[in-house]
């Protein structure tokens, strides 16, 4: 992303049982607002679209200032140029899904944008098509989050904000979801917010991951190691999965499902439980970083269905544990794996060591 | 039905609509401000503007009759001009909009807390300002309410009596209404106008409060579904 694109957010929210503070700087395509419920981050979201008038402090997106409360500026939200995707998606009821879809072009064509080019874009990578003169109330959730998704990029927004769009959703349908959401990533260079509490889903978007806990930031950086030391410092993280690689199904044998990881399409094959229907459509693979065994020889006589030679690339601290970045068979695919201390030190894990890893079948989860 | 039982229910749906047209804009509005805003004082405003629900008609027409009469804050001797209103059709009009604007603001608040605020919220990121907000979102989806608010403002308008005979007397062509109608036929015992235009009371109310009912409940559901 360029220069024009940086969120530069420096703000003070008093809210009902802590104060929200951030000093953000944030210049990656996406960025993930991880927490748990209650943490903030939808204050934080809500700060940066205008919507929260009592915020102290400065903001600016790129080289137009939004707020600073020391000169007395505000930017009102419509001036901002955002689009926001609630959780609830807060479709308007008296329009049909076109008329929701088009409330946002008046702005898209103030600024020279070709609204119809984009329209018929946006239609087509959501799939909304046939649900154009539906009434929204006769959406399903999923097909709800569709549509607000469409009216935010309709609009022709600077800098998308979504907080949770998919975190009322059933799980089913939220993996239904996330290539849509991953289509949109591609297709549109624009800063975009995410507020989520699902790991997966964050890794799966994220360049960038920012962790809040009680309004504070507790940890900043690249998806997995923020993940991983986030899980480390608050007990609210553990069991987090630290691995979510794209895939792409290969083939079924017998009882076991063949994908293959990496989005080349050079990275190894992995064998898990065979999935049917939805499954095979998965574009992403997920596995906890301390479900994978590292071993300094090949193993054998191994109940384990995966193992994958590779080479460590790096090794990061995350508190009292260590994650080892290894690269498989020399491709682009990199995984995460826990080791303590000791283990680091006895298999002499450093970079360019070479390593197998193991993983069982039954831990890999299609998403 | 004679000649002016006629006339007064034509002259009563006359001042009738045009006490609600003249009230129901500013009305909605201070129900808007009720609803949305929170400011110091806000509950006395509230309570204030409730006060004609509660009060006796004959006070509040009593109230009006000082300050309209010669000597009143609205009288010839302060403002300098006649307004001309007490013992008028104009006394009827301003009865009729003191007595259904406090219903009407009732109403319409009620309606405007039913429109989740998240819309309002909503349509500000997607470009539109603070008015044009209301008048493309809040409104519209308020709309059902706010013609409850109307109808019922609209019918106490129809109905109302206390303050009328106070300020406007009970002149037959002129100020007679139908309530008013009603009460001087009853007092020389004509029963049968009586009844008949109790009959006709009778209906448009009943009519008025069906619809406003109908349309609250489904401005309910409406607003229910997310």
């Amino acid at each position: 992303m360029s220069n024009g694109h940086e969120i530069r957010a420096k703000l003070n929210l008093p809210l009902d049982r802590f104060t929200l503070s951030v000093d953000l700087k944030l210049r990656r395509h996406v960025t993930g607002i991880f927490g748990a419920s209650g943490s903030g981050k939808t204050s934080l979201l809500e700060t940066v679209a205008g919507l929260r008038r009592s915020a102290q402090g400065m903001l600016r997106l790129g080289d137009q200032l939004w707020q600073d409360s020391y000169r007395g500026a505000f930017m009102p939200p419509e001036r901002r140029n955002i689009g926001y995707v609630p959780q609830d998606a807060l479709l308007f009821p008296h329009r049909n899904v076109r008329a929701n879809l088009l409330i946002g072009q008046r702005r898209a064509r103030c600024q020279g944008q070709d609204v119809e080019a984009l329209q018929q874009e946006v239609i087509a990578l959501l799939e909304l098509d046939a649900l154009l003169e539906r009434n929204v109330d006769t959406l399903s959730g999923g097909e709800r989050q569709r549509v607000a998704l469409g009216r935010a990029l309709c609009s022709g927004p600077r800098l998308l904000l979504m907080d949770e769009p998919l975190a009322s959703l059933d799980l089913g349908m939220r993996r239904k979801l996330l290539p849509f959401l991953r289509t949109i990533r591609q297709s549109f260079d624009i800063p975009m917010l995410l507020v989520s509490h699902d790991p997966i889903e964050v890794q799966a978007l994220c360049d960038e991951l920012v962790v809040l806990q009680d309004g504070q930031v507790i940890a900043q950086g690249e998806p997995r190691v923020t993940l991983m030391q986030a899980s480390r410092d608050a007990a609210e993280f553990a069991h987090l999965v630290e691995n979510v690689l794209p895939c792409r199904f290969e083939r079924h044998e017998g009882e076991a499902t063949l994908v293959r990881i990496g989005l080349e399409g050079d990275g190894p094959l992995l064998t898990l439980p065979r999935v049917s229907g939805a499954g095979a459509s998965a574009q992403m693979i997920a596995v906890r970083s301390r479900d994978i065994i590292v071993s300094n020889t090949r193993p054998y006589g191994l109940s384990a269905r995966n193992v994958l030679p590779g080479v460590v690339r790096r090794v990061a601290a995350a508190g009292k544990k260590y994650l080892v970045f290894c690269a498989v068979d020399r491709s682009a695919v990199e995984l995460a794996v826990e080791v303590t201390l000791a283990s680091l030190q006895e298999l002499d894990l450093k970079p360019e060591t070479p390593v197998f890893l193991i993983i069982k079948a039954t831990t890999l989860e299609l998403c | 039905m004679n000649e002016a039982s006629l006339t007064a229910l034509l002259l009563t749906l006359q001042y009738a609509s045009l006490a609600t047209a003249i009230v129901f804009v500013p009305g909605m509005l201070i129900a808007y401000v009720l609803a949305r805003f929170s400011f110091p004082g806000k509950v006395f405003v509230s309570a204030l503007t409730s006060l004609p629900l509660v009060l006796p008609p004959t006070a509040v027409g009593y109230l009006l009759l000082q300050m309209l009469a010669t000597d009143g804050i609205l009288g010839r001797e302060i403002l300098g001009v006649d307004l001309d209103i007490l013992l008028t059709g104009k006394a009827v009009v301003v009865a009729c909009a003191v007595m259904s604007v406090p219903l009407i603001i009732r109403t319409a608040r009620i309606a405007f807390e039913g429109v989740n605020d998240r819309y309002e919220a909503m349509a500000r990121t997607l470009g539109y300002g603070p008015v044009e907000t209301f008048l493309r979102f809040t409104f519209p989806l308020a709309a059902r309410g706010l013609l409850a608010a109307m109808i019922l403002g609209f019918t106490r308008a129809m109905g109302e009596f206390g303050v009328t005979v106070t300020i406007a007397g009970n002149i037959p062509g002129r100020t007679q209404t139908l309530a008013s109608a009603i009460f001087s036929a009853q007092q020389v015992g004509n029963d049968h106008e009586a009844n008949f235009l109790v009959l006709v009371a009778l209906a448009t109310g009943f009519c008025a409060i069906l619809a406003a009912e109908f349309l609250s409940l489904r401005g309910a559901r409406r607003r229910k579904s997310p």
